[in-house]
Protein backbone atom coordinates (compact mmCIF):
# COMPACT_ATOMS: atom_id res chain seq x y z
CA UNK A 1 0.00 0.00 0.00
CA UNK A 2 3.14 2.32 0.99
CA UNK A 3 4.83 1.33 -2.59
CA UNK A 4 1.36 2.32 -4.53
CA UNK A 5 1.12 5.71 -2.19
CA UNK A 6 4.84 6.41 -3.13
CA UNK A 7 4.21 5.56 -6.97
CA UNK A 8 0.98 7.74 -6.73
CA UNK A 9 3.11 10.84 -5.41
CA UNK A 10 5.91 10.43 -8.39
CA UNK A 11 3.30 10.25 -10.36
CA UNK A 12 2.07 13.77 -9.43
CA UNK A 13 5.53 15.25 -8.93
CA UNK A 14 5.98 14.35 -12.81
CA UNK A 15 3.12 15.55 -13.85
CA UNK A 16 3.55 18.86 -12.29
CA UNK A 17 7.05 19.10 -13.68
CA UNK A 18 6.00 18.33 -17.23
CA UNK A 19 4.79 21.85 -17.79
CA UNK A 20 5.11 24.13 -20.96
CA UNK A 21 5.00 27.84 -20.35
CA UNK A 22 3.42 30.28 -22.51
CA UNK A 23 4.97 32.92 -24.62
CA UNK A 24 3.55 35.68 -22.35
CA UNK A 25 4.71 34.18 -18.93
CA UNK A 26 8.68 33.99 -20.06
CA UNK A 27 8.80 37.61 -20.04
CA UNK A 28 6.85 37.75 -16.95
CA UNK A 29 10.22 38.25 -15.02
CA UNK A 30 11.76 41.73 -16.51
CA UNK A 31 7.80 42.85 -15.78
CA UNK A 32 7.53 41.24 -12.54
CA UNK A 33 10.56 43.30 -10.83
CA UNK A 34 9.79 46.47 -11.95
CA UNK A 35 6.36 45.90 -10.46
CA UNK A 36 8.09 44.54 -7.44
CA UNK A 37 10.71 47.73 -7.44
CA UNK A 38 7.48 50.72 -8.04
CA UNK A 39 5.47 48.48 -5.23
CA UNK A 40 8.89 48.55 -2.73
CA UNK A 41 9.33 52.22 -3.85
CA UNK A 42 5.32 53.31 -3.08
CA UNK A 43 5.70 51.49 0.32
CA UNK A 44 8.10 53.81 1.58
CA UNK A 45 6.98 56.46 0.07
CA UNK A 46 3.50 56.19 1.56
CA UNK A 47 3.83 57.11 4.69
CA UNK A 48 7.37 58.09 7.00
CA UNK A 49 9.84 56.31 8.97
CA UNK A 50 8.92 53.64 11.65
CA UNK A 51 7.30 55.51 14.41
CA UNK A 52 9.84 55.02 18.06
CA UNK A 53 6.55 54.76 19.54
CA UNK A 54 5.22 51.29 18.10
CA UNK A 55 8.52 49.13 18.54
CA UNK A 56 7.37 47.72 21.55
CA UNK A 57 4.30 46.05 19.84
CA UNK A 58 6.42 44.59 17.15
CA UNK A 59 5.68 40.86 16.74
CA UNK A 60 7.47 38.18 14.71
CA UNK A 61 5.03 36.69 11.99
CA UNK A 62 7.32 34.11 10.57
CA UNK A 63 7.33 34.73 6.42
CA UNK A 64 6.91 30.99 5.51
CA UNK A 65 10.38 31.20 3.33
CA UNK A 66 10.45 27.39 1.92
CA UNK A 67 7.11 29.09 -0.52
CA UNK A 68 9.16 30.94 -2.34
CA UNK A 69 12.13 27.72 -2.76
CA UNK A 70 10.61 25.51 -4.50
CA UNK A 71 12.05 23.11 -7.12
CA UNK A 72 10.18 24.21 -9.16
CA UNK A 73 9.76 27.36 -11.09
CA UNK A 74 6.36 27.49 -12.25
CA UNK A 75 5.34 26.50 -8.90
CA UNK A 76 7.36 29.37 -7.26
CA UNK A 77 5.00 31.30 -10.01
CA UNK A 78 2.21 30.37 -8.66
CA UNK A 79 3.04 30.98 -4.83
CA UNK A 80 3.89 34.69 -5.82
CA UNK A 81 0.82 35.36 -7.20
CA UNK A 82 -0.87 34.29 -4.23
CA UNK A 83 1.53 36.13 -1.82
CA UNK A 84 0.06 39.45 -4.13
CA UNK A 85 -3.35 38.59 -4.31
CA UNK A 86 -3.40 38.27 -0.06
CA UNK A 87 -1.21 42.07 0.13
CA UNK A 88 -3.61 43.34 -2.56
CA UNK A 89 -6.28 42.50 0.13
CA UNK A 90 -4.99 43.37 3.15
CA UNK A 91 -4.07 46.97 2.15
CA UNK A 92 -7.69 47.46 0.44
CA UNK A 93 -9.53 48.94 3.95
CA UNK A 94 -9.66 50.42 6.94
CA UNK A 95 -6.92 52.59 6.13
CA UNK A 96 -8.33 55.77 8.01
CA UNK A 97 -5.66 56.15 11.10
CA UNK A 98 -3.17 54.54 8.89
CA UNK A 99 -2.88 58.44 7.70
CA UNK A 100 -0.44 57.98 4.61
CA UNK A 101 -0.11 59.39 1.29
CA UNK A 102 -3.16 58.34 -0.83
CA UNK A 103 -1.89 58.87 -3.84
CA UNK A 104 0.88 56.40 -3.03
CA UNK A 105 -1.11 53.95 -1.76
CA UNK A 106 -3.56 54.40 -5.06
CA UNK A 107 -0.70 53.22 -7.63
CA UNK A 108 0.98 50.82 -5.28
CA UNK A 109 -2.41 49.16 -5.25
CA UNK A 110 -3.11 49.72 -8.66
CA UNK A 111 0.67 48.28 -9.95
CA UNK A 112 -0.28 45.59 -7.49
CA UNK A 113 -3.67 44.83 -9.32
CA UNK A 114 -2.71 45.02 -12.42
CA UNK A 115 0.64 42.46 -12.11
CA UNK A 116 -2.49 40.20 -10.53
CA UNK A 117 -4.28 40.06 -13.49
CA UNK A 118 -1.21 39.48 -15.66
CA UNK A 119 -0.88 36.48 -13.68
CA UNK A 120 -4.41 35.40 -13.52
CA UNK A 121 -4.44 36.01 -17.86
CA UNK A 122 -0.74 34.61 -18.60
CA UNK A 123 -1.24 30.80 -19.18
CA UNK A 124 -0.67 29.15 -15.96
CA UNK A 125 -1.72 26.14 -16.71
CA UNK A 126 -4.30 24.14 -14.40
CA UNK A 127 -1.64 21.60 -13.38
CA UNK A 128 0.46 24.18 -11.94
CA UNK A 129 -2.52 25.93 -10.06
CA UNK A 130 -3.65 22.13 -9.15
CA UNK A 131 -0.41 21.46 -7.89
CA UNK A 132 -0.11 24.58 -5.52
CA UNK A 133 -2.75 24.22 -3.73
CA UNK A 134 -1.95 20.93 -2.52
CA UNK A 135 1.56 22.27 -1.36
CA UNK A 136 1.95 21.56 2.08
CA UNK A 137 3.60 25.07 2.47
CA UNK A 138 0.42 27.43 0.99
CA UNK A 139 -1.19 26.75 3.86
CA UNK A 140 2.15 27.84 6.04
CA UNK A 141 1.73 31.17 3.42
CA UNK A 142 -1.95 31.49 4.83
CA UNK A 143 -1.75 31.11 8.04
CA UNK A 144 0.75 33.77 8.00
CA UNK A 145 -1.09 36.28 6.42
CA UNK A 146 -4.03 35.65 8.22
CA UNK A 147 -2.29 36.34 11.36
CA UNK A 148 -1.59 39.85 9.90
CA UNK A 149 -5.04 39.65 9.71
CA UNK A 150 -5.84 39.29 12.86
CA UNK A 151 -3.55 41.37 14.08
CA UNK A 152 -4.34 44.34 12.78
CA UNK A 153 -7.95 43.66 13.49
CA UNK A 154 -7.43 43.30 17.55
CA UNK A 155 -5.72 46.73 16.97
CA UNK A 156 -8.52 47.81 15.63
CA UNK A 157 -6.40 48.40 12.74
CA UNK A 158 -4.68 51.56 14.51
CA UNK A 159 -1.87 53.37 13.28
CA UNK A 160 0.92 51.14 14.89
CA UNK A 161 -0.80 48.13 13.68
CA UNK A 162 -0.64 49.49 10.29
CA UNK A 163 3.23 50.84 10.60
CA UNK A 164 4.16 47.24 11.93
CA UNK A 165 1.84 45.57 8.90
CA UNK A 166 3.74 47.58 6.22
CA UNK A 167 7.19 46.79 7.46
CA UNK A 168 6.01 43.18 7.09
CA UNK A 169 5.12 43.45 3.88
CA UNK A 170 8.25 45.25 2.65
CA UNK A 171 10.39 42.57 4.31
CA UNK A 172 7.72 40.11 2.35
CA UNK A 173 8.13 42.36 -1.01
CA UNK A 174 11.95 41.79 -0.74
CA UNK A 175 11.85 38.18 -0.46
CA UNK A 176 9.98 38.21 -3.73
CA UNK A 177 11.88 40.45 -5.59
CA UNK A 178 15.49 37.73 -4.87
CA UNK A 179 13.21 35.13 -5.87
CA UNK A 180 12.28 36.61 -9.12
CA UNK A 181 15.76 37.81 -9.97
CA UNK A 182 16.47 33.82 -9.39
CA UNK A 183 13.85 33.41 -11.85
CA UNK B 1 -25.18 32.61 -30.31
CA UNK B 2 -23.03 32.18 -27.13
CA UNK B 3 -20.69 35.17 -25.64
CA UNK B 4 -18.68 35.04 -22.58
CA UNK B 5 -17.05 38.11 -20.55
CA UNK B 6 -14.66 38.19 -17.58
CA UNK B 7 -16.51 41.23 -15.58
CA UNK B 8 -16.17 43.09 -12.42
CA UNK B 9 -18.90 43.19 -9.29
CA UNK B 10 -20.02 46.37 -10.83
CA UNK B 11 -19.64 46.38 -14.50
CA UNK B 12 -20.79 47.33 -17.88
CA UNK B 13 -21.65 45.31 -21.07
CA UNK B 14 -21.61 47.42 -24.30
CA UNK B 15 -21.81 46.55 -28.06
CA UNK B 16 -25.63 45.38 -27.20
CA UNK B 17 -27.67 45.79 -30.68
CA UNK B 18 -31.05 47.77 -30.08
CA UNK B 19 -34.76 46.51 -29.59
CA UNK B 20 -32.93 42.56 -28.50
CA UNK B 21 -33.49 40.40 -25.77
CA UNK B 22 -30.53 39.15 -23.96
CA UNK B 23 -30.02 36.72 -21.12
CA UNK B 24 -27.30 36.26 -18.64
CA UNK B 25 -25.71 34.11 -16.55
CA UNK B 26 -22.85 34.34 -14.17
CA UNK B 27 -20.10 32.04 -12.75
CA UNK B 28 -17.49 32.92 -10.05
CA UNK B 29 -14.17 31.42 -10.42
CA UNK B 30 -10.78 31.50 -8.39
CA UNK B 31 -8.04 31.46 -10.75
CA UNK B 32 -4.96 30.91 -8.03
CA UNK B 33 -7.21 27.52 -6.91
CA UNK B 34 -8.17 26.63 -10.37
CA UNK B 35 -11.40 26.53 -8.63
CA UNK B 36 -15.16 27.37 -10.84
CA UNK B 37 -17.98 27.41 -9.36
CA UNK B 38 -21.61 27.01 -10.88
CA UNK B 39 -23.44 29.03 -12.85
CA UNK B 40 -26.24 31.15 -11.27
CA UNK B 41 -29.62 31.37 -12.58
CA UNK B 42 -31.00 32.94 -16.03
CA UNK B 43 -31.44 36.58 -16.06
CA UNK B 44 -33.12 38.23 -19.33
CA UNK B 45 -33.27 41.55 -20.17
CA UNK B 46 -34.48 43.92 -23.47
CA UNK B 47 -32.40 46.57 -24.81
CA UNK B 48 -33.74 50.00 -26.19
CA UNK B 49 -33.49 51.73 -29.07
CA UNK B 50 -31.27 55.08 -28.84
CA UNK B 51 -32.72 57.78 -27.75
CA UNK B 52 -32.44 61.62 -29.11
CA UNK B 53 -30.61 62.63 -26.26
CA UNK B 54 -28.10 60.44 -26.46
CA UNK B 55 -26.68 61.85 -29.25
CA UNK B 56 -25.40 64.06 -26.31
CA UNK B 57 -22.62 61.42 -25.57
CA UNK B 58 -19.33 61.87 -26.57
CA UNK B 59 -18.27 58.70 -28.39
CA UNK B 60 -14.99 56.66 -29.58
CA UNK B 61 -13.10 57.53 -27.04
CA UNK B 62 -9.38 56.48 -27.55
CA UNK B 63 -5.89 57.11 -26.21
CA UNK B 64 -2.86 58.41 -28.05
CA UNK B 65 0.27 57.46 -26.43
CA UNK B 66 3.89 58.52 -27.46
CA UNK B 67 6.41 58.78 -25.57
CA UNK B 68 4.77 58.79 -22.44
CA UNK B 69 2.39 61.64 -23.28
CA UNK B 70 -0.93 60.22 -23.50
CA UNK B 71 -3.54 62.33 -24.84
CA UNK B 72 -7.45 61.64 -25.03
CA UNK B 73 -9.98 62.25 -27.94
CA UNK B 74 -13.24 61.81 -28.89
CA UNK B 75 -16.09 62.38 -31.43
CA UNK B 76 -19.17 64.04 -30.48
CA UNK B 77 -21.91 65.46 -32.42
CA UNK B 78 -23.93 67.92 -30.84
CA UNK B 79 -25.71 71.23 -32.52
CA UNK B 80 -25.28 73.48 -29.50
CA UNK B 81 -21.93 74.43 -27.67
CA UNK B 82 -20.97 72.17 -25.51
CA UNK B 83 -18.31 72.11 -22.79
CA UNK B 84 -16.71 68.91 -21.49
CA UNK B 85 -15.28 66.88 -18.22
CA UNK B 86 -12.65 64.58 -18.93
CA UNK B 87 -12.64 62.21 -15.44
CA UNK B 88 -10.83 59.30 -14.60
CA UNK B 89 -10.87 56.31 -12.48
CA UNK B 90 -7.88 54.08 -10.72
CA UNK B 91 -8.34 50.62 -12.25
CA UNK B 92 -7.80 48.44 -8.98
CA UNK B 93 -11.36 50.09 -7.37
CA UNK B 94 -13.36 48.31 -9.40
CA UNK B 95 -11.96 44.75 -8.03
CA UNK B 96 -12.97 46.06 -4.48
CA UNK B 97 -16.40 45.11 -3.45
CA UNK B 98 -16.92 48.29 -2.58
CA UNK B 99 -19.00 51.04 -4.65
CA UNK B 100 -16.35 52.85 -6.84
CA UNK B 101 -18.80 55.78 -8.43
CA UNK B 102 -17.61 58.04 -6.53
CA UNK B 103 -14.35 57.30 -6.71
CA UNK B 104 -14.23 58.96 -10.31
CA UNK B 105 -11.97 62.20 -10.23
CA UNK B 106 -11.37 64.80 -12.53
CA UNK B 107 -8.17 65.40 -14.89
CA UNK B 108 -6.77 68.38 -13.76
CA UNK B 109 -6.67 70.52 -17.06
CA UNK B 110 -9.54 68.85 -18.48
CA UNK B 111 -12.40 70.71 -16.82
CA UNK B 112 -15.31 72.60 -18.83
CA UNK B 113 -12.79 72.01 -22.11
CA UNK B 114 -14.52 72.74 -25.40
CA UNK B 115 -12.18 71.10 -27.66
CA UNK B 116 -12.71 67.38 -28.25
CA UNK B 117 -9.15 66.15 -26.81
CA UNK B 118 -7.09 66.49 -23.77
CA UNK B 119 -3.59 65.72 -22.26
CA UNK B 120 -4.11 63.08 -19.31
CA UNK B 121 -0.28 62.25 -18.26
CA UNK B 122 -0.39 63.68 -15.50
CA UNK B 123 -3.16 61.91 -13.80
CA UNK B 124 -1.55 58.47 -16.21
CA UNK B 125 1.57 57.25 -14.35
CA UNK B 126 3.19 53.26 -15.26
CA UNK B 127 1.84 51.52 -12.18
CA UNK B 128 -1.42 49.84 -13.33
CA UNK B 129 -4.04 50.56 -15.35
CA UNK B 130 -6.69 53.39 -15.49
CA UNK B 131 -10.28 54.59 -17.17
CA UNK B 132 -11.63 57.19 -19.04
CA UNK B 133 -14.00 59.00 -19.40
CA UNK B 134 -15.75 61.98 -20.74
CA UNK B 135 -19.03 64.21 -19.83
CA UNK B 136 -20.96 66.63 -22.21
CA UNK B 137 -22.34 69.34 -20.47
CA UNK B 138 -24.91 71.01 -22.79
CA UNK B 139 -27.28 73.87 -22.00
CA UNK B 140 -29.97 74.05 -19.64
CA UNK B 141 -28.21 71.42 -17.44
CA UNK B 142 -28.30 68.70 -19.72
CA UNK B 143 -24.94 65.88 -19.81
CA UNK B 144 -24.05 62.75 -20.61
CA UNK B 145 -21.37 60.63 -19.79
CA UNK B 146 -19.66 58.31 -22.12
CA UNK B 147 -18.60 55.14 -22.67
CA UNK B 148 -15.39 54.19 -20.22
CA UNK B 149 -12.27 53.52 -21.95
CA UNK B 150 -9.71 51.51 -20.06
CA UNK B 151 -5.75 52.54 -20.50
CA UNK B 152 -2.60 50.35 -20.10
CA UNK B 153 -0.06 53.16 -20.04
CA UNK B 154 3.06 50.64 -21.16
CA UNK B 155 0.77 48.76 -24.06
CA UNK B 156 -0.97 52.10 -24.99
CA UNK B 157 2.09 54.16 -25.40
CA UNK B 158 3.52 54.19 -28.68
CA UNK B 159 7.68 54.61 -28.88
CA UNK B 160 9.06 57.72 -30.62
CA UNK B 161 12.34 57.43 -32.91
CA UNK B 162 15.87 57.59 -31.05
CA UNK B 163 18.12 60.10 -31.07
CA UNK B 164 21.49 59.13 -33.68
CA UNK B 165 25.26 60.62 -33.04
CA UNK B 166 28.00 59.77 -35.45
CA UNK B 167 31.37 59.43 -34.22
CA UNK B 168 34.47 58.69 -36.22
CA UNK B 169 37.64 57.03 -35.85
CA UNK B 170 40.40 55.51 -38.12
CA UNK B 171 38.22 52.76 -40.24
CA UNK B 172 35.31 52.56 -37.30
CA UNK B 173 31.95 54.07 -37.56
CA UNK B 174 30.73 54.46 -33.71
CA UNK B 175 27.06 55.34 -33.32
CA UNK B 176 25.59 56.69 -30.11
CA UNK B 177 21.63 56.41 -29.72
CA UNK B 178 19.97 58.06 -27.03
CA UNK B 179 16.35 56.63 -26.29
CA UNK B 180 12.98 58.19 -27.52
CA UNK B 181 11.26 60.25 -24.90
CA UNK B 182 13.81 62.80 -24.01
CA UNK B 183 13.91 62.97 -20.54
CA UNK B 184 11.68 60.39 -20.53
CA UNK B 185 14.16 58.18 -22.07
CA UNK B 186 16.02 56.40 -19.19
CA UNK B 187 12.68 55.45 -17.84
CA UNK B 188 10.95 54.68 -21.10
CA UNK B 189 14.36 52.14 -21.72
CA UNK B 190 14.20 50.66 -18.13
CA UNK B 191 9.86 49.78 -18.33
CA UNK B 192 10.41 48.30 -22.17
CA UNK B 193 14.08 46.65 -22.02
CA UNK B 194 14.40 48.47 -25.14
CA UNK B 195 17.07 47.20 -28.34
CA UNK B 196 17.86 48.77 -30.83
CA UNK B 197 17.85 48.00 -35.04
CA UNK B 198 20.66 50.22 -37.05
CA UNK B 199 20.21 50.07 -40.58
CA UNK B 200 23.36 51.59 -42.09
CA UNK B 201 24.51 51.64 -46.07
CA UNK B 202 26.67 53.13 -48.98
CA UNK B 203 24.70 56.56 -50.33
CA UNK B 204 27.19 56.42 -53.59
CA UNK B 205 25.23 57.72 -56.99
CA UNK B 206 25.82 54.83 -59.04
CA UNK B 207 25.49 51.45 -57.20
CA UNK B 208 22.58 50.87 -55.04
CA UNK B 209 23.33 48.27 -52.31
CA UNK B 210 21.05 46.55 -49.69
CA UNK B 211 21.35 48.22 -46.11
CA UNK B 212 23.28 46.27 -43.48
CA UNK B 213 21.45 45.59 -40.68
CA UNK B 214 22.86 45.43 -36.66
CA UNK B 215 20.65 44.63 -33.63
CA UNK B 216 22.06 45.74 -30.01
CA UNK B 217 21.33 46.06 -26.75
CA UNK B 218 23.27 48.98 -25.96
CA UNK B 219 23.49 52.41 -26.47
CA UNK B 220 26.34 52.39 -28.56
CA UNK B 221 27.14 49.99 -31.49
CA UNK B 222 30.68 50.39 -33.70
CA UNK B 223 29.94 49.65 -37.68
CA UNK B 224 32.78 47.48 -39.15
CA UNK B 225 34.28 46.37 -42.83
CA UNK B 226 33.41 50.01 -44.33
CA UNK B 227 35.06 50.84 -47.59
CA UNK B 228 37.50 54.11 -46.83
CA UNK B 229 36.13 57.34 -48.59
CA UNK B 230 32.32 56.48 -48.94
CA UNK B 231 29.47 58.42 -47.79
CA UNK B 232 27.72 56.38 -45.26
CA UNK B 233 23.80 57.02 -44.17
CA UNK B 234 22.68 55.44 -41.16
CA UNK B 235 19.39 55.34 -38.93
CA UNK B 236 18.19 53.88 -35.88
CA UNK B 237 14.68 51.96 -35.05
CA UNK B 238 13.87 51.34 -31.15
CA UNK B 239 12.22 48.07 -30.59
CA UNK B 240 10.54 46.42 -27.04
CA UNK B 241 10.47 42.90 -27.48
CA UNK B 242 7.89 41.91 -24.70
CA UNK B 243 5.19 44.75 -25.71
CA UNK B 244 5.98 44.19 -29.19
CA UNK B 245 6.23 47.68 -30.14
CA UNK B 246 8.66 49.06 -32.70
CA UNK B 247 9.68 52.64 -33.54
CA UNK B 248 9.60 54.67 -36.15
CA UNK B 249 13.27 55.27 -38.14
CA UNK B 250 15.50 58.34 -36.87
CA UNK B 251 16.47 61.03 -39.31
CA UNK B 252 19.20 59.77 -41.93
CA UNK B 253 22.27 61.14 -40.46
CA UNK B 254 25.27 60.78 -43.09
CA UNK B 255 28.86 60.70 -43.25
CA UNK B 256 32.52 60.39 -45.02
CA UNK B 257 34.48 57.64 -43.96
CA UNK B 258 38.01 58.73 -43.77
CA UNK B 259 41.40 58.15 -46.43
CA UNK B 260 43.18 54.56 -45.61
CA UNK B 261 46.82 55.28 -43.70
CA UNK B 262 49.96 54.02 -44.78
CA UNK B 263 48.98 50.63 -42.46
CA UNK B 264 52.09 48.54 -43.31
CA UNK B 265 54.71 50.91 -42.62
CA UNK B 266 53.18 51.36 -38.84
CA UNK B 267 52.92 47.69 -38.73
CA UNK B 268 56.84 47.62 -39.63
CA UNK B 269 58.17 50.43 -37.60
CA UNK B 270 56.52 48.85 -34.42
CA UNK B 271 57.89 45.74 -35.32
CA UNK B 272 61.71 46.88 -35.32
CA UNK B 273 60.95 49.10 -32.22
CA UNK B 274 59.75 46.17 -30.39
CA UNK B 275 62.50 43.77 -31.28
CA UNK B 276 65.11 46.08 -30.15
CA UNK B 277 63.94 46.55 -26.77
CA UNK B 278 63.46 42.97 -26.28
CA UNK B 279 66.91 42.35 -27.25
CA UNK B 280 68.12 45.30 -25.00
CA UNK B 281 65.78 43.49 -22.42
CA UNK B 282 67.23 39.83 -22.86
CA UNK B 283 70.18 40.12 -23.53
CA UNK B 284 71.68 41.49 -19.63
CA UNK B 285 69.02 39.24 -18.19
CA UNK B 286 70.69 36.31 -19.70
CA UNK B 287 74.44 37.34 -18.87
CA UNK B 288 73.07 37.90 -15.41
CA UNK B 289 71.42 34.58 -15.06
CA UNK B 290 74.87 33.04 -16.54
CA UNK B 291 76.39 34.66 -13.95
CA UNK B 292 74.19 33.59 -10.79
CA UNK B 293 74.56 30.06 -12.23
CA UNK B 294 78.36 30.01 -12.22
CA UNK B 295 78.46 31.76 -8.67
CA UNK B 296 76.19 28.65 -7.31
CA UNK B 297 77.57 26.15 -8.86
CA UNK B 298 80.82 27.01 -7.25
CA UNK B 299 79.77 27.48 -4.44
CA UNK B 300 77.27 24.41 -3.87
CA UNK B 301 78.66 22.20 -6.14
CA UNK B 302 82.34 22.46 -6.54
CA UNK B 303 84.55 20.20 -9.11
CA UNK B 304 87.23 18.34 -7.51
CA UNK B 305 90.35 18.33 -10.15
CA UNK B 306 92.86 19.28 -8.27
CA UNK B 307 95.52 21.79 -10.35
CA UNK B 308 97.62 19.05 -12.78
CA UNK B 309 101.05 20.23 -11.21
CA UNK B 310 99.76 18.64 -7.72
CA UNK B 311 99.36 14.76 -8.24
CA UNK B 312 98.67 11.75 -6.25
CA UNK B 313 95.27 13.24 -4.65
CA UNK B 314 92.95 10.85 -6.84
CA UNK B 315 89.26 11.02 -6.72
CA UNK B 316 88.51 12.16 -3.21
CA UNK B 317 85.23 13.22 -2.18
CA UNK B 318 85.80 16.89 -1.49
CA UNK B 319 83.43 19.20 0.29
CA UNK B 320 82.90 23.32 -0.93
CA UNK B 321 85.11 25.26 1.25
CA UNK B 322 82.57 27.04 2.14
CA UNK B 323 80.15 24.72 4.04
CA UNK B 324 80.68 22.90 7.24
CA UNK B 325 83.51 20.28 6.94
CA UNK B 326 82.54 16.82 8.14
CA UNK B 327 83.47 15.83 11.84
CA UNK B 328 86.83 14.40 12.08
CA UNK B 329 87.73 11.76 14.29
CA UNK B 330 88.67 12.93 17.13
CA UNK B 331 90.61 10.83 20.30
CA UNK B 332 90.45 11.96 24.09
CA UNK B 333 93.43 12.27 25.39
CA UNK B 334 94.35 12.97 28.99
CA UNK B 335 97.64 13.63 30.78
CA UNK B 336 99.32 11.36 33.41
CA UNK B 337 100.99 12.57 36.42
CA UNK B 338 105.01 11.31 35.67
CA UNK B 339 108.12 11.61 37.82
CA UNK B 340 108.90 15.41 37.13
CA UNK B 341 107.13 15.92 40.51
CA UNK B 342 109.51 14.78 42.54
CA UNK B 343 112.30 15.73 41.63
CA UNK B 344 111.64 19.22 41.64
CA UNK B 345 110.94 19.26 45.52
CA UNK B 346 114.53 18.68 46.51
CA UNK B 347 115.27 22.41 45.20
CA UNK B 348 113.18 24.33 47.46
CA UNK B 349 114.63 22.66 50.43
CA UNK B 350 118.22 23.47 49.40
CA UNK B 351 117.62 26.70 48.62
CA UNK B 352 115.09 28.41 50.42
CA UNK B 353 114.04 27.07 53.88
CA UNK B 354 110.98 29.19 53.85
CA UNK B 355 108.79 27.84 50.54
CA UNK B 356 106.16 25.68 50.32
CA UNK B 357 106.76 22.06 49.99
CA UNK B 358 104.48 20.65 47.47
CA UNK B 359 105.13 17.00 48.21
CA UNK B 360 104.97 14.97 50.79
CA UNK B 361 108.42 12.55 49.93
CA UNK B 362 111.37 13.33 52.69
CA UNK B 363 113.78 13.47 50.48
CA UNK B 364 115.43 9.54 50.40
CA UNK B 365 116.04 10.10 47.15
CA UNK B 366 118.58 12.63 47.51
CA UNK B 367 121.00 13.14 44.28
CA UNK B 368 123.79 14.95 46.67
CA UNK B 369 126.91 12.43 45.50
CA UNK B 370 125.68 12.10 41.99
CA UNK B 371 127.90 13.64 38.87
CA UNK B 372 127.82 17.76 38.69
CA UNK B 373 125.83 16.87 34.89
CA UNK B 374 122.82 15.26 36.57
CA UNK B 375 123.39 17.51 39.52
CA UNK B 376 123.01 20.44 36.89
CA UNK B 377 119.69 18.76 35.04
CA UNK B 378 117.75 18.70 38.40
CA UNK B 379 118.80 22.03 38.98
CA UNK B 380 117.31 23.23 35.26
CA UNK B 381 114.58 20.80 36.55
CA UNK B 382 113.88 22.80 39.33
CA UNK B 383 113.99 26.23 37.62
CA UNK B 384 111.83 25.15 35.13
CA UNK B 385 109.52 24.25 37.69
CA UNK B 386 109.74 27.21 39.85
Amino acid sequence: IMNAFGLIQIGLVLLCTTIISSHQCNHLPLQQGKVIENSLRLLDKMGKSFPQQCLREKMSFRFPKQVLQPGQKEIAKAAIEEIFHHIFYIFSKNLSLAAWDGTALDQFQNGLYQQIEQLESCVIKKHTRYCWSKEVSRLKLKKYFQKIDCFLKDKQHNLCSWEISRAEMRRCLQLIDKTTRKL
Amino acid sequence: QLWSKTVFPVDTIDGLSPDTSYCFQVQASLPAEAKEGLFSPVTCATTTHKAVKDLLCPTNLRVLGLDMEFQLLWDHQYPQPVTYNVQYLTGYFKRLPEDYSVKWLGVPGCASVTSRSCQVSSVITTTGFYYLRVQARAEGNKSCLSREVRVEPLKTNELGPPGVKLDLSDTLLHVQISPPGGPKGDFMSDNYGLSYRILYWKNSSNAEEDPRVKETKQTVATLTELTPQTLYCVKVQAISEFYNKSSAYSQEQCTHTPAEKTFPLIIFGTFVVALVAVLFMVLPLGFVVYQAYRKIKYVFFPSCQPPLNIEGFGGELCTSPYLAAPEEPVENCSVIESMITQEGNQIPLKDSQHSKQSSRDSGNYSNDDTTLGSKSSAETLGKELI
